[in-house]
């Protein structure tokens, strides 16, 4: 009878431990000084404020080595570049009140609402001035009060952001939650599930259902994030993430599934879907009759809504003014048949260079006129005339999120007539296909025959 | 004939009389003044841009509930919602700040 209260204890303390574990040895200091922002965070984590201005989270660019077309000596990211799903960047949509609306509306916005600074040291900014105005705890906090986090105009009338740097909040430091990132990279591109339209959460997840979070695989380290090759996604930190990383390069108890990882992406088989925006037209905006602004006109599908396409893809990418997409080949070794989520956008593109332009979107935001915003875009960027003609841009995204291990694409769902992959438009001659019975049940019937009888054996 | 036509409308009559119609959903762009929130649910009060009402709104799915406990929405934000009117209260089918790019 002793044992039980003695077995309880032990209970209640296990259960206490991870909580107790995630007291943060700071704290102390916090509770005793008061937080003054990074400043405080210095004087334990010395040098880590300088050293996140080095970081893609505060440039918003890096240097760029596996993309065509691209000064190896210039940064890239969303500071800068000129695409057709943002098509504004930070530089020529700066966070900022815009024009009244027909409604005599405005409002103060712009693509880097989300930097995690108070825009006063604004993306890519150094110095004593951008270490100040970091906002740690907007990713380390679990109580970051998001209210405290909005723009607003300075008294000499500066637009700044504002920042929670409350005791309570800073008590709550630890790893990004993953609502810590998906608040930005969930709302990328104009609005919820836009850009990537994946959902992290148990339902459309098998990582998120196990309860990970993003940083669990995307494992900083000095701030650098890990990050996969993406066609769309340029900047990157300098360091990798890959499902191997994890799972190995025989991650399978099949050998024939095994087989396949030489020239199948994982994530072909275990992310057979897509979401998010497939198409947008920058050209035409569309009116919000209750609010009285205009959007980029957007087709949108839910998360896990479209299917994804099919392309050999090496890490490289094609960069041209009418397409952003993966490089590789069949007879290339570093070549994996990879899933992509397409995506069309239409924008201005300059009649006499062919080059796609860029948008500053106050002035669409307020009237829809889209012309004004390449006008004063090309202003910002110093360009004397620009000769606006619409165009459109594919856009290959990759797709690395949805992951599902008992919907993944099994042997029917491919080797079969009309099956996922096109083994045609992937360089399988109809020779080949047939002699290797690639769009046959012959291929796998039986063995998968026998797996399913398995499942039902008592 | 006559019969038969009397018949007829009657049964029209009857149907439209007793069917339970689909409750229509309502939309508005209001903002918020005060948030109530309690366990499972919240009660959203907003105010709406054109008439200045009032409208109390019932908020019971977890995304949004989220977003009052860390005050991702809040008092003062501009919200463009979608409710049905059931049981005499007015349930939440779309709660988003009206927010964009």
């Amino acid at each position: 009878m002793r044992i039980l209260p003695r077995t309880l204890a032990l209970v209640v303390a296990l259960a206490a431990a991870p909580a107790l574990a995630a007291e943060h040895p700071g704290n102390d200091v916090i509770r005793e000084k008061g937080y003054q922002g990074p400043q405080t965070c210095e004087e334990c984590h010395p040098g880590t404020a300088k050293a996140f201005l080095g970081t893609v989270h505060w440039k918003h660019a890096s240097r760029v080595t596996n993309v065509d077309n691209l000064d190896p000596r210039q940064e890239y990211g969303m500071k800068n570049r000129i695409y057709t799903f943002c098509n504004g960047n930070d530089v020529v949509n700066d966070l900022k009140e815009i024009p009244q609306n027909a409604l005599g509306k405005t409002k103060l916005t712009g693509c880097n609402s989300c930097h995690p600074g108070n825009h006063l040291a604004g993306v890519g900014s150094s110095g004593a001035e951008a270490e100040a105005a970091i906002d740690c705890l907007v990713c380390h906090s679990a109580k970051y009060d998001y209210s405290k986090r909005k723009p607003y105009k300075t008294p000499d009338g500066k637009v700044a952001i504002g920042q929670d740097r409350s005791v309570e909040a800073a008590l709550a430091v630890g790893k990004p939650t993953v609502k810590a990132c998906m608040t930005c990279h969930e709302t990328a591109g104009g609005g919820t599930l836009i850009k990537r339209g994946f959902a992290f959460d148990a339902e459309h997840d098998a990582h998120a259902a196990k309860g990970m979070t993003c940083a669990d695989c995307h494992k900083a380290k000095d701030h650098k994030i890990p990050t996969g090759f993406d066609p769309n996604n340029w900047a990157n930190d300098g360091v990798r993430v890959a499902c191997a990383d994890c799972h190995g390069a025989k991650p399978h108890k099949d050998a024939d599934y095994d087989a396949h990882t030489a020239k199948i992406a994982c994530q072909t088989c275990h992310i057979p879907t897509s979401g998010g925006a497939v198409a947008k037209d920058f050209t035409k905006w569309s009116k919000d009759a209750a609010t009285g602004f205009w959007e980029p006109s957007t087709i949108k599908r839910e998360p896990a809504g479209t299917k994804p396409v099919y392309a050999w893809f090496n890490g490289t990418v094609r960069n041209e003014p009418h397409l952003i997409g993966p490089k590789g080949s069949r007879s290339d070794p570093k070549s994996k048949i990879t899933p992509f989520k397409i995506y069309e956008g239409r924008a201005y593109y300059d009649r006499r260079t062919g080059k796609l332009l860029s948008m500053d979107f106050a002035q669409p935001t307020a009237s829809g006129d889209t012309l004004a915003g390449v006008a004063s875009a090309a202003k910002t960027l110093g360009l004397e005339k620009v000769d606006p003609v619409p165009g459109w841009q594919t856009i290959y995204f990759a797709n690395s999120h949805l992951v599902t291990k008992q919907k993944a694409l099994s042997c029917d769902r491919c080797h079969t007539a009309n099956g996922q992959l096109d083994f045609e438009a992937l360089g399988y001659s109809k020779g080949e296909i047939a002699r290797r019975k690639l769009k046959s049940a012959e291929l796998w019937f039986d063995r998968l025959h026998e797996k399913e009888q398995k499942k039902e054996e008592f | 004939m006559k019969k038969i036509l009397s018949a007829l409308t009657l049964a029209v009559v009857f149907t439209l009389a007793t069917a339970n119609p689909a409750q229509a959903e309502e939309k508005m762009l209001g903002t918020v003044t005060k948030i109530d929130l309690a366990g499972a649910s919240a009660t959203a009060t907003l105010k709406d841009t054109k008439s200045g009402t009032l409208v109390d709104l019932l908020v019971d799915d977890t995304v949004t509930l989220d977003k009052f406990k860390d005050k991702r929405i809040g008092v003062g934000d501009e919200i463009k919602a979608k409710y049905e009117k059931k049981d005499g209260k007015n349930h939440s089918t779309f709660f988003k700040k009206a927010g964009g790019c």
